[in-house]
């Protein structure tokens, strides 16, 4: 089995930090919005209660907004300027473009039966989108986050009915991001068959070569043409750290399917 | 470094026939036209330095003079409203608001206001329709006196909890309507396009990649002839008929 590097360490730590704000933000979220019910009690007499729970949900989201200021000077600094409009346009980029397009109606076809499977590059136009979602989800919780934070500050700037306004945008914004990561991405990253009973490219950065050529073709060939191939290739990662993985990723899905089905169970007896 | 081309040649070079682009310095010329920009643009935040962007909103009664201006009158409607309707609407001027209702004292708030009951002050912090509204007589909202008279609303209840609530503070809806229902529309019609513009794009989400997934898990799980063998189904289906 050769091994192909994917993602570098610092990408890794990203989704590593992302991964475990985004499930504490999601506990101490629906903790708040459920106070009104047993579950929510539960969930919020976990980081001691109503209170202690605002705190964390504060805390943490302002944390995860300095992650993204940092992953923000991780992109000027990886960006090469020197050709700027052709390299952040290139394939190895994760901006849109046009092939992705026909790509993803292939694809489809491809779903159908209809088609052949499309020469997909590094990215696919899923994983491109996976990442804007996740760009403009921390763009809107975290600005409405910041505000909604001391209303009596912020409402010296902008009549009080905003924060009404904000407040849904908050939670409707969560609602979907949860609703997507815990249904969509935990399925496509655990269950689909190709990568049963984890997808361990995050974790451990690499990827077997034959499923590359079976999934990215045109990313495999480029490589190889270019001849940095060969220098892609990385080593196994030890049985310790592949049992962690395995305990980390299981853990977070847990997590998200007792609240996902937590929350859809409870949701009768919600008060807004 | 090459010449440069297109708009920052145009935009620079021309002013003074010159060609500036091998050199970055050529910016910051004195009397270039970046450099004009860039002076103009310190000056800008200087200004700021000095002016500051204050927060108006919540300022605005202590430089109107707000409670000066209107004693206590009830001014004459433009348009009448129907007798039914002015022997309830009227009461929101009356120094007791409930005057006269019979069996007032055996009733609690929520039997005659059903729907002020839900709200997050009462339901997340266990506050009563009391602490923020008074004891008896509760006034009107809009009785010169009362203490949840718009003017001094914030002043006198908000800022029971909140320190230093403005009047814009004030302006939060605490029983805020359910924004799903059409009749948002009229009462919080910001409020309803907003719930209904996120609902839209979640609903989107959703119904494009839960069928997404179900499609991608069935491709990979079922044998690769599968989808060619529904395809003949349908095809034979087609024929018998």
């Amino acid at each position: 089995m050769t091994l192909i590097k994917r993602f570098t360490l610092a990408q890794r730590l990203f989704h590593l930090v992302l991964m475990l704000c985004f499930v504490t933000q999601a506990v101490t979220g629906l903790a708040r919005m459920y106070i009104t019910t047993d579950w929510g009690k539960f969930l919020a007499s976990l980081f001691g209660g109503y209170y202690g729970t605002l705190n964390i949900h504060w805390w943490v989201g302002l944390f995860m907004l300095a992650a993204f200021c940092v992953h923000i000077a991780y992109l000027f600094r990886r960006v090469d300027w020197k050709r700027l409009p052709g390299s952040i346009y290139g394939p190895d980029s994760i901006l849109p473009r046009p092939e992705d397009a026909s790509q993803a109606v292939q694809h489809i076809g491809w779903l159908l039966g209809l088609s052949k499977y499309p020469r997909i590059d590094r990215w696919t136009y899923l994983e491109k989108f996976d990442y804007w979602a996740v760009f403009w989800g921390i763009c809107i919780l975290g600005s409405t986050g910041v505000i909604l934070y001391n209303p009596v500050f912020s409402s010296q700037y902008m009549p009080g009915w905003i924060l009404n306004v904000l407040l849904w945008v908050h939670r409707i914004e969560a609602l979907l991001a949860m609703g997507h990561v815990f249904i969509i991405h935990f399925f496509i990253a655990h269950l689909r068959r190709n990568n049963f009973p984890m997808d361990m490219a995050m974790f451990d950065g690499s990827v077997d070569l034959a499923k590359l050529r079976l999934e990215r073709p045109a990313w495999v060939a480029r490589m190889k043409q270019s001849g940095v191939l060969k220098r892609q290739i990385a080593s196994e990662v030890t049985m310790e750290k592949r049992v962690l993985f395995y305990i980390l990723g299981y853990a977070v899905m847990a997590i998200g399917v007792f609240l996902l089905i937590g929350g859809l169970v409870n949701s009768t007896a919600l008060v807004w | 470094m090459t010449k440069l081309s297109g708009r920052f040649q145009s935009l620079i070079g021309h002013h003074f026939d010159v060609d500036v682009s091998h050199n970055l310095r050529g910016y910051f010329y004195a009397g270039s036209a970046f450099r004009r920009y860039l002076e103009w643009l310190l000056f800008g935040l200087f200004l700021l330095f000095i002016f500051p962007v204050r927060p108006v909103l919540g300022q605005k009664e202590v430089i109107t003079r707000h409670y000066e201006d209107e004693g206590p009158v009830i001014r004459k409607r433009l348009i009448t409203l129907s007798p039914t309707a002015y022997k309830i609407r009227h009461r929101i001027t009356m120094a007791d608001s409930h005057l006269g209702l019979r069996f007032y004292q055996y009733r609690s708030c929520i039997d005659c206001h059903p729907r002020q009951a839900r709200n997050l002050h009462k339901m997340r912090a266990g506050i009563s329709c009391r602490q923020c509204h008074g004891t008896e007589p509760i006034a009107g909202i809009k009785h010169h006196y009362s203490p949840m008279n718009p003017k001094r609303r914030h002043a006198y209840i908000c800022a029971k909890c909140h320190k230093g609530a403005s009047s814009s503070f004030a302006k939060y809806i605490v029983h805020e309507p359910n924004p799903a229902y059409l009749a948002t529309k009229d009462t919080f019609p910001v409020l309803f396009y907003v719930f209904w513009l996120m609902a839209a794009i979640a609903a989107g989400t959703f119904a494009t990649f839960l069928p997404y997934m179900v499609m991608l898990g069935m491709r990979e799980l079922l044998p690769h002839n599968f989808q060619w063998s529904i395809k003949e189904l349908l095809v034979r289906w087609i024929k018998s008929r």
